[in-house]
């Protein structure tokens, strides 16, 4: 039973490992501050979820204080990332290659 | 046999995401904007819960998920609190990027 548990624990660490080269590739490689925003977001949901849940399978009494974190990301991690795209907008940032802007003279401070 | 795969992964993984901790670091060091700066300020916050809870892993220490949690609870707070500061006084952030402008115009 330990042995499958390590064998999960192994491919969920790869996954997240690859979530999170991924997000940061996004975040080089994406031209401006609200499509980075979007890779970013990638690393903190799936890259760390995952690497708390391979964390929970090796060892198995944690799964409470797992899930407290695992919640705590859930919940902080798209508060941040809205609050961070809201200063953008509020500061001017231009969004790049943009075809239509709803936004363009709203909430400007 | 497969504790030993388990402990290279582990370790391959603290390696790539120390590496990615690097890169946001440099982001964070010659970014575009104020906004970008702080994004990056956000993903090394991120990346460091991560590497906390490889951490426990390769140490076998549970304690530090706890220190995993107290992290992501700051760091949370510490981005929203620069991003409302930083909303609230825009002449920051443009006279960032009217600089950035302006280089880019004597560039052309």
């Amino acid at each position: 039973m330990a042995t499958i548990f390590e064998l999960l624990a192994i491919i969920i660490i790869i996954i997240a490992t690859g979530f999170s080269i991924i997000g940061v590739i996004g975040f080089h490689r994406l031209p401006d501050v609200y499509s980075q925003l979007h890779a970013t977001g990638k690393v903190g949901i799936l890259g760390v979820v995952l690497l708390a849940i391979a964390t929970a399978f090796v060892f198995p009494t944690e799964w409470g204080r797992v899930i407290i974190l695992i919640l705590l990301l859930l919940i902080g991690g798209p508060v941040a990332a809205h609050a961070l795209a809201s200063a953008a907008h509020r500061t001017g940032v231009p969004m790049q290659g943009a075809v239509r802007n709803d936004l363009d003279t709203q909430y400007r401070s | 046999m497969i504790s030993t795969i388990l402990n290279i992964t582990i370790q391959a993984a603290f390696a790539i995401h120390a590496l990615l901790i690097g890169y946001a670091i440099y982001r964070v060091w010659r970014g575009k904007d104020t906004i970008g700066r702080l994004l990056g300020v956000e993903l090394v916050g991120t990346l460091t819960i991560a590497v906390l809870v490889l951490l426990a892993l390769v140490q076998q220490n549970r304690l530090f998920i706890d220190v995993a949690l107290g992290l992501g609870a700051l760091g949370f707070i510490s981005v929203i609190g620069f991003a409302k500061y930083t909303a609230d006084q825009p002449q920051i952030a443009e006279h960032q990027f009217a600089e950035h402008q302006l280089i880019e115009q004597g560039g052309d």
